[in-house]
């Protein structure tokens, strides 16, 4: 209902105060192209964050100090705290960063902020601003035609940077011409009736342009021009503060449960610093006065001691608050509690980590290995084992032949709602990032996609077995029965070395790979082995030959089986970051020469 | 330098660094320094084991490692 009333009625504003006042028109050009270059800018960064942005970030999550400096220094290069908070979603929901650590970046995001006031207060009001923004737009158009996606992401940078630069100009240019028709300082209010009234402006002017920086460039531009009071600049600046978190708050509700989370630190964070900062405003204002002197702001240069209140309330609220960010943490953890989540549903793929490739491809293979979970456990059932006599028998062999337990349950049922439904996810959420990927990344996920298709495989693989190794488990004729409990006994034993492979830290991982290349060939060498066996019993008339053709049929079910399950466990345990593993799948052995390799 | 130019070499750098060259030879040592402990191990084993089906296991796996072994020194080192 708001959002529909909302966006006519600031149309409706504009269009009136357009048709009032040319310099209205020019203020809120200024505004827009501000805000164009903050996506340009958005857009740029995102080219570089392939990797370098997320190895920093992963770095920065054992301390809070260092999640604090990320958050601090990522902001302050960026100048876009919801550039910086979106990774961090991303990350949290991959199960790569902690909320703690997460909390922090957020915080540090904060500080990081407020280097953009001090930018313009310092240069961006003081110099001809748009002497350098043209030839930025100039240059950063032709970058961005380039094929290079470093090249297109520097000429976006620019861009960003020159219309940055372009809408501050025209803010100071509005400002200072509308001073000449209207003093808006006239409506100035003062005392705590004042300081809620513009907090509250600020807060709204914030929700309406989704940007805080965008706010602060406003309030300085027009403190500049002396058409906003000091104090009401400060409480200007406090609403801005908040309102970001509003916009964030809006964004978090169609995001998963770890961006809600964020979303809920970032507003308690924002809402104590403001607070903090009315109550106390007179002692902030007294510290600001205290720090410019020392740092040699003359005391009637408002812009610049706008920017140190900024930073100065801002660090306040990361003083009071990192103390308590392990509470925080346990508060939003309890208080936005993750709903209990079926096995089927996808636990890493978060649409909000789609542009950023190598966060992208730790979540799929983290995705991929939870559909093997499943798949694993329709297997298990498949051939009538339970998980955990695959994964702690001490004698798997002994407990096969034993085992004459009939699962009851549904595969196709299964199979649907626990298998193919992340499947599907899998494959529509590779879809949706592949063209965020360049070639290197691209290639690691087709491998994915691959791995989790023969995932898929594997299950209906173990259903066409399932019926006859059933019937055969419980037969009366021990050799039928003894060949069935050595398929499933195969399909167990290669699951619980995945398994064992996968969760050893000892092992190393391209150890594990190549490992798999000797199962391979185990497997060829029982292929022949049974090949041999049947035709003797056959002949000695001990099975019938009915018994032999579904023998050798489903034998080729379990053979694929193995193959495909140990392919996917070969294009998992790859990892682009760990090159020794990488050089490992370079030597995996192809089909001839595991064939080559098994023959005695 | 023209400009195009400049843009061409700087995009073959890039992608140089973005794809690699071959396998850093560090690398490649320590794969084929594990590949020789395993042969070892398994060949040790074989020396000691007289039951005929896992000896017949082990010189499948010590194929497979050789093969490893061979197919590793073949490749093509960064260095």
């Amino acid at each position: 209902m708001l959002k529909k009333i909302l966006l006519p009625s600031i149309l409706i504003i504009l269009s009136y105060g357009f048709w009032v006042s040319p310099d209205f028109k020019e203020i809120a050009a200024g505004v827009s192209i501000f805000l164009f270059g903050m996506l340009f800018l958005e857009e740029g960064f995102k080219a570089f964050t392939g990797g370098v942005l997320e190895k920093l970030l992963q770095k920065t999550t054992d301390k809070t100090w260092k999640s604090l400096l990320f958050g601090v220094i990522s902001t302050s290069i960026m100048q876009s705290s919801s550039l910086v908070s979106v990774i961090t979603i991303s990350f949290i929901s991959a199960g790569l960063v902690s909320l703690v650590a997460g909390i922090g970046i957020i915080f540090g995001a904060n500080i990081g902020t407020t280097t953009g006031a001090w930018l313009v207060a310092a240069f961006g009001l003081k110099v001809k601003i748009s002497a350098y923004a043209m030839p930025m737009l100039v240059f950063g158009i032709v970058l961005s035609f380039q094929k290079s996606k470093y090249l297109k992401g520097a000429g976006a940078v620019l861009a960003g940077l020159g219309f940055l630069f372009l809408g501050i100009h025209y803010m100071k240019e509005g400002f200072e011409a509308f001073k000449d028709s209207f003093d808006l300082a006239s409506l100035a209010v003062g005392g705590y009736p004042g300081l809620f009234l513009f907090a509250a402006i600020g807060a709204a002017a914030t929700v309406v342009m989704q940007s805080s920086h965008a706010t602060l460039v406003l309030i300085l531009t027009a403190l500049a021009a002396s058409q906003i009071t000091y104090e009401n600049g400060l409480a200007l600046a406090i609403g801005a503060n908040v309102g970001t978190t509003i916009t964030a708050i809006i964004g978090s509700l169609s995001a998963n449960v770890q961006g809600k989370r964020l979303a809920g630190a970032h507003l308690i964070f924002n809402v104590v610093t403001g607070v903090i900062a009315i109550a106390f405003i007179s002692q902030f204002v007294w510290a600001v006065d205290v720090v410019s002197d020392k740092v040699g702001i003359a005391a009637d240069n408002y812009t610049m001691k706008l920017a140190v209140f900024h930073t100065l309330f801002n660090l306040t609220g990361v003083l009071v608050m990192v103390p308590l960010i392990q509470r925080l943490a346990d508060y939003l953890v309890k208080s936005l509690p993750e709903k209990a989540k079926d096995l089927a549903e996808p636990l890493y793929l978060n649409d909000a980590a789609i542009e950023f490739p190598e966060t992208v491809l730790k979540a799929l293979k983290k995705e991929v290995w939870h559909l093997f979970d499943s798949a694993f456990e329709i297997m298990a059932h498949g051939i009538n084992l339970h998980r955990t006599e695959i994964l702690t028998s001490p004698d798997l062999k002994k407990t096969i032949d034993n085992d004459r337990e009939v699962h009851e349950f549904d595969m196709d049922e299964l199979y649907e709602s626990k298998v193919k439904v992340l499947y599907s996810a899998i494959v529509d959420f590779i879809s949706n990032s592949q063209a965020h990927m360049s070639s290197d990344f691209s290639e690691e996920m087709f491998r994915l996609r691959k791995a989790a298709g023969e995932i898929v495989e594997c299950v209906k693989h173990i259903k066409h077995l399932r019926k006859n190794a059933t019937k055969y488990m419980l037969s009366d004729n021990k050799h039928i029965r003894d060949e069935y409990n050595q398929l499933r006994y195969q399909i167990a034993m290669i699951l619980r070395e995945i398994y064992r492979l996968r969760g050893d830290e000892d092992i190393d991982h391209s150890i594990a790979i190549l490992e798999m290349d000797e199962l391979k060939a185990e497997i060829q060498s029982a292929h022949a082995d049974l090949d041999v066996r049947v035709t003797g019993i056959l002949r000695d008339d001990r099975i019938t030959p009915i018994m032999a053709t579904s023998l050798l049929n489903d034998f080729n079910y379990v053979d694929e089986t193995s193959r495909h399950l140990l392919d996917t466990a070969q294009a998992l345990l790859v990892s682009h970051t760990d090159l020794v593993a990488e050089a490992a799948q370079e030597v995996v052995l192809d089909e001839d020469e595991i064939e080559k390799a098994s023959a005695a | 330098m023209k400009f195009t130019k400049l843009v061409d070499k700087f995009e073959k750098l890039v992608k140089k660094h973005e794809k690699g060259v071959g396998i850093e030879v560090g690398k490649l040592t320590k794969l084929q320094q594990l590949l020789s402990d395993k042969r070892d191990r398994y060949q040790a084993s074989l020396d000691t084991t007289e039951d005929a089906g896992k000896r017949e296991k082990l010189e499948t796996r010590l194929r497979v490692v050789n093969a490893q072994l061979e197919k590793s020194k073949k490749l093509p080192s960064a260095n």
